[in-house]
């Protein structure tokens, strides 16, 4: 438990964008996972199966909570551009700037993202915690990944330049 | 930018997100485990019960709950549900509520017990002044000949110019428990790493929810990485005490002996150390 408390909570805090949610959601994923340890195979990986039950939580908190969320989403959207970007060196900060324009995508590219990504999961466990299979995760990453460029370009416009800039 | 170069920096910036805070979920869960919940289910925030309990998981709950019961009765299956906490005379208690860390170190220290601890974010004042006070200080061949029947010193090859330690002490603590302590080259006044070596049967030491507890592997066998703060005890059942650690400790066990590794390193840096421990020449 103590080995994937972390990976769980960063999963849900990811999905959810709030640290409470995402302290209850870890919480009853390891309940629910000792409910059912006996239905788990010994063989695999416990960590992909810990994160698709919570993944399956966090989606049923979103839904719960839909109203809410597009709400907020709306209130975001309709913020000048020049207030969602903050012009700031913070690392950190720029990591929050992805995050957000990851949170415009639709929920099953953000998984894949945030699974290989943010938590550095091997493509095999992110299919298993996704439960579809390799090249699945490859595809959709590949398509999540021209969505978030162009959400990048479009709406992030500052930090798609400092982007283009380190690179340069 | 091409789509490499476009994945290769989506994937190092969102390295560097800032997660809040990892709370306690493993003792908050076990918590839980040990608990009836109420019928309704309802659980009240802050105490380590959902907000959002249905009744049906209620009941769940405490067929769950009257399983681990059951099966804690039975030792070998007690000893492996709380093998996670407990790794020789270490313990480690989560923290069964929503109580703040200790902030400031809570000193019931008897003058011949004062711990040694290379806690790096201490003030060096304050080190110097644990260390004075600290009893038993030994020469490392007088500590070797005092310890010799119950276990061997080992000291480590790890950094490779770590040297032998600059200060020792063997204290009684029901059992010959010693403390090596290497002093930052560049900063004589700062402890650099501390390491206890301690036998079975000595005072059990207890840690109440670090901010990190990892589990981890030294030479193939269990060990325990925990990172402060956190307060830290010693306890014989007639005297303890108690103070707050902020360092980085690393715990194994070989056979009865019990190591802990006390340093600002990271955990891998922390497992080299621990893994070149060799016998004095």
């Amino acid at each position: 438990m103590l080995a994937h408390q972390q990976a769980v909570f960063r999963f849900a805090y990811l999905l959810l964008g709030d640290a409470d949610d995402a302290e209850d959601i870890a919480q009853e994923t390891f309940l629910r996972a000792w409910n059912h340890l006996r239905r788990f195979d010994e063989t695999r990986s416990l960590r992909p199966w810990l994160l698709s039950i919570a993944s399956n939580l966090s989606s049923n908190r979103r839904r719960s909570a839909g109203r809410y969320l597009a709400a907020l989403t709306r209130a975001f959207r309709e913020q000048p551009k020049d207030r969602l970007i903050e012009e700031t060196h913070s690392q950190s900060a720029e990591a929050d700037q992805l995050w957000k324009a990851v949170q415009r995508l639709a929920l099953p590219d953000q998984q894949v993202i945030y699974l290989r990504y943010f938590l550095d999961l091997p493509v095999a466990e992110t299919a298993e915690t996704l439960q579809i299979a390799e090249g699945t995760v490859k595809s959709r990453l590949n398509r999540a990944l021209e969505k978030l460029r162009k959400i990048i370009d479009r709406d992030f416009p500052v930090f798609a330049d400092r982007r283009e800039g380190r690179e340069a | 930018m091409s789509e490499m170069d476009f994945e290769t920096q989506m994937r190092s910036i969102a390295q560097r997100i800032n997660y809040p805070h990892t709370p306690d979920i493993a003792g908050r869960v076990m918590s839980r485990l040990r608990r009836f919940p109420s019928p309704t289910g309802r659980g009240v925030r802050g105490e380590g019960r959902s907000r959002f309990i249905s009744k049906g998981w209620a009941w769940s709950l405490t067929l769950i709950v009257v399983l681990l019961f059951s099966l804690m009765l039975i030792p070998p299956v007690r000893a492996a549900v709380l093998e996670f906490i407990q790794i020789g005379i270490v313990r480690i208690f989560p923290r069964p509520t929503d109580t703040p860390p200790l902030e400031t170190p809570r000193t019931a220290t008897p003058q011949s017990f004062a711990p040694v601890t290379a806690t790096p974010y201490l003030e060096s004042s304050t080190l110097l002044v644990d260390l004075s006070r600290l009893a038993g200080e030994k020469t490392l061949p007088q500590a070797q000949s005092l310890v010799s029947s119950y276990y061997p010193i080992l000291l480590p090859t790890y950094p490779r110019d770590v040297g032998e330690p600059d200060r020792v002490f063997v204290q009684d603590a029901d059992g010959a428990m010693t403390i090596l302590v290497w002093f930052d080259p560049n900063d004589p006044e700062k402890v650099m790493l501390s390491l206890h070596i301690i036998p079975e049967g000595s005072w059990a030491i207890r840690k109440s929810e670090p901010v990190t507890i990892e589990e981890t592997l030294v030479n193939g066998q269990r060990a325990v990485w925990a990172v402060g703060p956190y307060p830290l005890r010693y306890s014989n059942g007639d005297i303890d005490f108690t103070r707050l650690i902020d360092g980085h400790v690393l715990i194994w066990t070989d056979g009865n002996v019990t190591y802990r590794l006390e340093s600002n390193l990271s955990m891998e840096e922390a497992i080299k150390v621990a893994e070149s421990l060799q016998s004095l020449p």
